[in-house]
């Protein structure tokens, strides 16, 4: 048998009220893959991310990660929820996710920021996880910052604070929404760099970003979402030098 | 006490959300002399309240009364701040909490309450200010506060100057003795809600603020 894809969408649904923001989008991830998500905005690319680690809960659809479904269950009002929250929250320890607004908790360092996850939620000895800390924090170029606030950093070193709080918790797959959109165009680079550098690695990551350079450059797969359908999906290469749909083509031209 | 109720209030629970609201509202609504009143005079007025076991201890003693007086008017401002604070969290901050797999304990305890609670001091230290100044109260229920014996001093020797004077003295020492503890608290603990700029020429080491 094969090994299972370390993430697998089947076929998600979301709605907002009325509005149906996702219509069935399915999508694999296999180990070592970088997608990079493109879309215009309100192309539910964001929703998408979120409804993965549950953040959003889906209408209708199953995440599997690394073959384990999470299993979802009707209430009494028909509404989708999780069957067992534990599940969840286990699932969500693998599935690190990095915010737009880097959503950093502002009562604690730099440090204590990346210790919370594995500490607290996976246990680790304190000093084990103070000195991993210590090197994440290294990677990302920031271990003069470790006792700051992170009011006190640049937007970029809070992004990168934000993702060394999540490689704290060795993801399987790592979520990116929209990493450098809240940033100052001289700051993007520091972040693409470390993102560039973690694919290189071989994470597992999912990155809705419109850096289409990274798509194009980093990613091993890029999909581009239209209103909240897979409208086209491939290698980088091909689609960007080949987009097969108008929409495709037309986005590629606004972002240009 | 304030910080279960806080809790429940702020989750909107569905059966103490609304108690908690009612008593918040009655508390706040309500003079703390007409509470401490009708807890002192009010309840005696019980036969079942004077044969209880709580009568001879607690109830019929001034000085616990106006204890339980006190305590639930504060709890019910202090429940109403934090409940404030707690809601005031950052939605991405929790979000952050959620996505890293904290439970709804974890959270609460780890990210949201340790965050409201530093957002919370400069209004509790209000609260504590506003409490000491409504111990006043206590002089009405036979019991000898600060302003009490100010008073007593004049009723007695006619000493109207100098028995109030000292008493707004005592107060104002009291104030500026929390005001300071509460700076204190306030530095130590609210560091990483001051400015940026304070820190953007620090240098790379850290240093301690100011």
């Amino acid at each position: 048998m094969t090994e299972p894809a370390a993430l697998k969408i089947d076929d998600l649904h979301k709605s907002f009220g009325e509005h149906e923001v996702i219509k069935g989008v399915s999508m694999e991830a296999h180990k070592g893959d970088v997608i990079a998500i493109l879309g215009a905005s309100g192309s539910g690319k964001s929703t998408f991310l979120r409804c993965i680690n549950l953040l959003e809960t889906p209408n209708s659809g199953d995440v599997y990660l690394a073959g384990e479904k999470i299993r979802m269950k009707k209430n009494r009002h028909g509404e989708t929820v999780p069957e067992d929250i534990r599940q969840v929250e286990r699932m969500r320890a693998r599935l690190a996710m990095v915010f737009q607004s880097f959503n950093l908790w502002s009562h604690m360092t730099v440090m204590e920021n990346v210790l919370e996850g594995p500490v607290y939620v996976q246990k680790t000895p304190k000093a084990e996880a103070r000195e991993k800390a210590a090197a994440l924090l290294a990677k990302v170029g920031l271990s003069d910052r470790a006792d700051y606030y992170p009011a006190h950093l640049s937007g970029g070193q809070q992004q990168r604070v934000a993702i060394a709080r999540a490689l704290a918790m060795d993801p399987d797959v790592m979520l990116f929404d929209e990493p450098t959109s809240a940033l100052d165009p001289e700051l993007v680079g520091e972040v693409l760099s470390v993102m560039r550098d973690l694919a290189e690695e071989g994470r597992t990551m999912l990155v809705v970003t419109h850096e289409m350079g990274f798509a194009r450059d980093v990613s091993s797969k890029t999909v581009f979402l239209n209103k909240g359908e897979v409208c086209e999906e491939g290698p980088p290469a091909k689609l960007f030098s080949n987009p097969e749909t108008e929409q495709f083509r037309a986005f590629l031209s606004r972002m240009n | 006490m304030a910080v279960p109720l806080a809790v429940a209030r702020a989750a909107r629970h569905p059966v103490f959300n609304p108690l908690v609201w009612t008593y918040t509202y009655v508390f706040r609504g309500t003079p703390l002399l007409v509470q401490t009143y009708l807890i002192y005079y009010g309840l005696g007025q019980f036969e079942a309240v004077r044969q209880s076991w709580l009568w001879d201890p607690i109830l019929s003693s001034a000085w616990w009364c106006a204890l339980i007086a006190f305590t639930l008017n504060t709890a019910a401002y202090t429940t109403e701040l934090l409940c404030g604070a707690i809601v005031d969290t950052p939605k991405g901050e929790v979000e952050a909490a959620i996505a890293t797999g904290h439970s709804y304990r974890a959270r609460m305890r780890r990210i949201i309450l340790p965050s409201a609670f530093r957002r919370a001091i400069p209004a509790y230290s209000n609260e504590v200010i506003f409490m000491l100044h409504g111990s006043v109260v206590a002089s009405t229920i036979t019991l000898q506060d600060i302003l009490g014996v100010g008073r007593w001093l004049n009723g007695r020797y006619y000493l109207a100057y100098e028995g109030f004077i000292t008493a707004a003295l005592l107060y104002f020492i009291i104030v500026f003795a929390i005001t300071r503890v509460f700076r204190w608290i306030e530095r130590r603990y609210l560091r990483h809600l001051t400015g940026r700029e304070t820190k953007m020429d620090a240098p790379a080491t850290p240093e301690p603020t100011r």
